[in-house]
């Protein structure tokens, strides 16, 4: 670990003058490089957008740097780019939890004096990419976690968390194919807390780190292990379970309800079980009393690195890809969520009427804390969840126990 | 065979000693021989130095200064030794410190016990031995992501073989969910996966022990009538012990700096029971870049490997 940490720093000491030069404007010939973690579809359909770009701007060729798929090696990837205080990337896709550390750091560029103009995405999102009223990120698609069910076994969506476990266990009665009533994401992870964060606000609970152990937090927390130990809607072996494997329940059958992201509506007929092709339905998490429906705000933004010298041409590629046309062409092609309302049009539903639904539930989607310091507060968030999951801490132990460290985190300074 | 491998060991010793001691042809002899070793060995030397005393020093630099690349702006002053005052009153450290020791403790001595199993059995003569001794480096030699990943799957309640055949035995053991659902299950697979790939390893060191004692001995031992049990712990195991001394030291530092079996089995849980003192520096480094008391800890923690492996040689001199 020794020779990572000196490596990096090695790797500064070498780039450490490689600060930006002069400007270069938008209409000179230029190269810049966009770094993303796209594989596969989404990156056959960001090269089509780049594509469009390129033909619209003859004088910007756009390099693309795909980064790990994997959201931690992701962002060390970038981390060291930033910390060698490399020129490269000019422009790149960003977690919606990163813009406040990266902000913090000195990473990524003011975009004040490039005008965006933010009142056309989703707020909530927004929100994310802004720092100390700064913005330093834009939208560019927007994944609202919420609660999926199954048609056909549950014939009118619920109304109140008392009623998803009630039909949960009708539905596994009923339905003997079932191994559970619900699935979520419970492994010790960042989705982990969205999943939390979803339930949350459905009992009136706000994932504050100044304010972790309220009354409407600990009740959320208690509904999803009541889930697993006392209702025996969820199996303990949600502690192993990301995003992957929650949809791979949910799309062969296994499961009545699951709590996940948009994506579940996109995946291919072909890969679902028969029970479930056309029967998934799609909703916030219902409210309970005091509570309002749920949904956990996930997605990506667009971003550019503070040394570079394209940040004319790397605002253009910005403006391009979170374009409606681009956007939607975008959703059609991969099922990522438009991050501008505009893009909702019925042109839209009629190709993927699913997304009817997730424009619902952009409508409640909660972020998590947007603070430099979310990645500690990240971890003390997995370490609770995760004792609370596996039935080493009751719920409200864990919540008490966390919270005064949570707050330490998020309020932490170099002096402190 | 056995028994001819000291012999062979001599043999150059034997012909420098060969050459007239004191004379001015000698003396010119050895400076010009040994400037030629010191020219020969500095290209790697000089490689050693910057791929691992540089990181050292800096490191130790590093933990006495700020350094966290989250503020990057900020300078890296002089904080003396409040990164190691942060570290030794860290409830987080200290947990982790005690379970690394735990396992350590536990790794080692269970490996250890097994590995001389195998070791043994090896060198037994019996049909497809080359084969075997082969075969049984294959775990070492398999990266331990990937065979975390491996015993990861191995384990899994829904597709594992594992629960497969245990809900076989008894049908209440189809569905138990052995990673970050229970702290004891959870620690049971660790140790599994990492004994897969460490025992064979340190059997072959052993094995390699075990060729050198020589025959004659046991014959003796036989013929005075000494049984398996009390060859075995008069003979064998002292014989053993210098090989068993690099066994048990590289053993040690392995499971002191344990890692990558823990981040991708668990990643520390079920919350943090299964967060060794390398997953907090991990954490410390990679999370929060924070390099001045990442540094402190990993500073401690080479201290640590140089004691234990201190203590270790010492507990393994020949007493005289």
């Amino acid at each position: 670990m020794a020779a990572l940490g000196a490596g990096i720093a090695l790797l500064a000491a070498a780039c450490g003058s490689s600060g930006s030069g002069p400007a270069v404007s938008a209409g000179a010939k230029q190269t810049i490089v966009f770094a993303e973690s796209g594989l596969g579809t989404e990156g056959a359909q960001t090269q089509t957008a780049i594509n469009g770009f390129e033909k619209a701007n003859p004088n910007i060729k756009v390099k693309v740097d795909v980064l790990s798929s994997d959201s931690t090696t992701y962002l060390a990837q970038l981390e060291h780019s930033f910390i060698a205080g490399s020129t490269t990337p000019d422009v790149f896709e960003s977690d919606v939890t990163y813009p406040a550390k990266f902000a913090q750091a000195g990473w990524v560029l003011n975009l004040a004096s490039l005008h965006p103009d933010m009142s056309q995405f989703f707020p909530t999102e927004v929100a994310a990419g802004t720092y100390q009223g700064q913005t330093y990120a834009v939208p560019w698609f927007d994944n609202p976690e919420g609660l999926f069910y199954r048609t056909d076994l549950i014939k009118t969506p619920p109304t109140s968390p008392a009623q998803v476990v009630s039909d949960a266990e009708a539905a596994m009665k009923a339905d003997h194919s079932l191994k559970e009533g619900l699935a979520f994401e419970g492994a010790k992870y960042e989705g982990a807390i969205t999943a939390f964060l979803t339930v949350d606000s459905a009992f009136g609970g706000k994932l504050d780190p100044q304010n972790l152990n309220t009354p409407g937090n600990a009740a959320a927390l208690a509904w999803l292990y009541d889930a697993v130990y006392k209702n025996h809607i969820a199996p303990t072996a949600v502690t192993g379970w990301q995003e992957g494997q929650v949809q791979a329940e949910f799309s062969s059958g296994h499961a009545a309800f699951a709590i996940n992201y948009p994506f579940v509506e996109a995946i291919p007929a072909s890969q679902e079980a028969p029970a479930v092709v056309g029967h998934i339905g799609y909703i916030p998490f219902p409210a309970g009393p005091g509570g309002t429906p749920g949904s956990a705000l996930g997605g990506e933004m667009l971003a550019i690195n503070a040394k570079t010298a394209h940040s004319a041409a790397a605002w253009k590629f910005i403006e391009y890809l979170t374009s409606a046309p681009v956007e939607v062409a975008r959703a059609e092609a991969t099922g990522d969520p438009p991050s501008l309302p505009s893009a909702y049009t019925p042109a839209l539903y009629a190709k993927a009427p699913y997304f009817q639904n997730v424009k619902v539930l952009n409508g409640y989607s909660q972020p998590r804390p947007v603070s430099p310091n979310y990645l500690q507060v990240s971890t003390d968030l997995q370490v609770m969840l995760s004792s609370v999951f596996a039935n080493t801490e009751s719920p409200a132990a864990a919540i008490a126990g966390a919270a005064p460290t949570v707050k330490s985190d998020a309020n932490a300074t170099p002096s402190s | 065979m056995a028994a001819e491998a000291p012999l062979r060991a001599r043999r150059p010793a034997l012909r420098w000693k060969s050459r007239p001691p004191g004379s001015a042809t000698t003396a010119r002899r050895t400076a010009a021989d040994r400037r030629l070793g010191y020219l020969l060995v500095a290209p790697v030397l000089i490689l050693l130095l910057l791929v691992t005393a540089y990181p050292l020093i800096y490191n130790l630099w590093n933990s006495f200064h700020f350094v966290n690349l989250s503020f990057g702006a900020l300078p890296h002053k002089f904080v003396g030794g409040q990164n190691y005052t942060k570290m030794f009153t860290s409830s987080a450290w200290l947990a982790a410190l005690e379970r690394t020791l735990a396992f350590t403790v536990v790794s080692v001595v269970l490996d250890t016990i097994a590995a001389i199993g195998l070791a043994l059995m090896l060198h037994r003569k019996f049909r497809g031995r080359g084969v075997l001794r082969a075969a049984v480096l294959i775990p070492w030699a398999v990266p331990t992501v990937v065979s975390a990943m491996l015993w990861k799957t191995m384990f899994d309640p829904r597709s594992g073989f594992v629960d497969y055949f245990l809900g076989a035995l008894h049908p209440s053991w189809a569905s138990i969910t052995w990673l970050n659902a229970s702290v004891w299950r959870s620690w049971t697979v660790i140790f599994i996966a990492d004994a897969w790939k460490n025992v064979p390893f340190i059997a072959i060191i052993l094995l390699a022990g075990l060729q050198v004692i020589p025959t004659d001995i046991y014959e003796a031992a036989r013929i005075d009538g000494a049984g398996t049990v009390e060859t075995f712990w008069r003979l064998t195991l002292p014989l053993l012990k210098p090989a068993l001394m690099v066994a048990v030291i590289f053993r040690t530092l392995q499971a002191l700096l344990v890692f990558d079996v823990i981040y991708i089995m668990t990643g520390g849980g079920p919350g943090n029971s299964t967060q060794t003192l390398s997953f907090l520096n991990y954490q410390t480094f990679i999370t929060s870049l924070d390099f001045g008391y990442g540094g402190a800890i990993s500073v401690m923690l080479v201290v640590m490997a140089l004691v234990i492996s201190y203590v270790i040689v010492r507990a393994f001199r020949p007493r005289t």
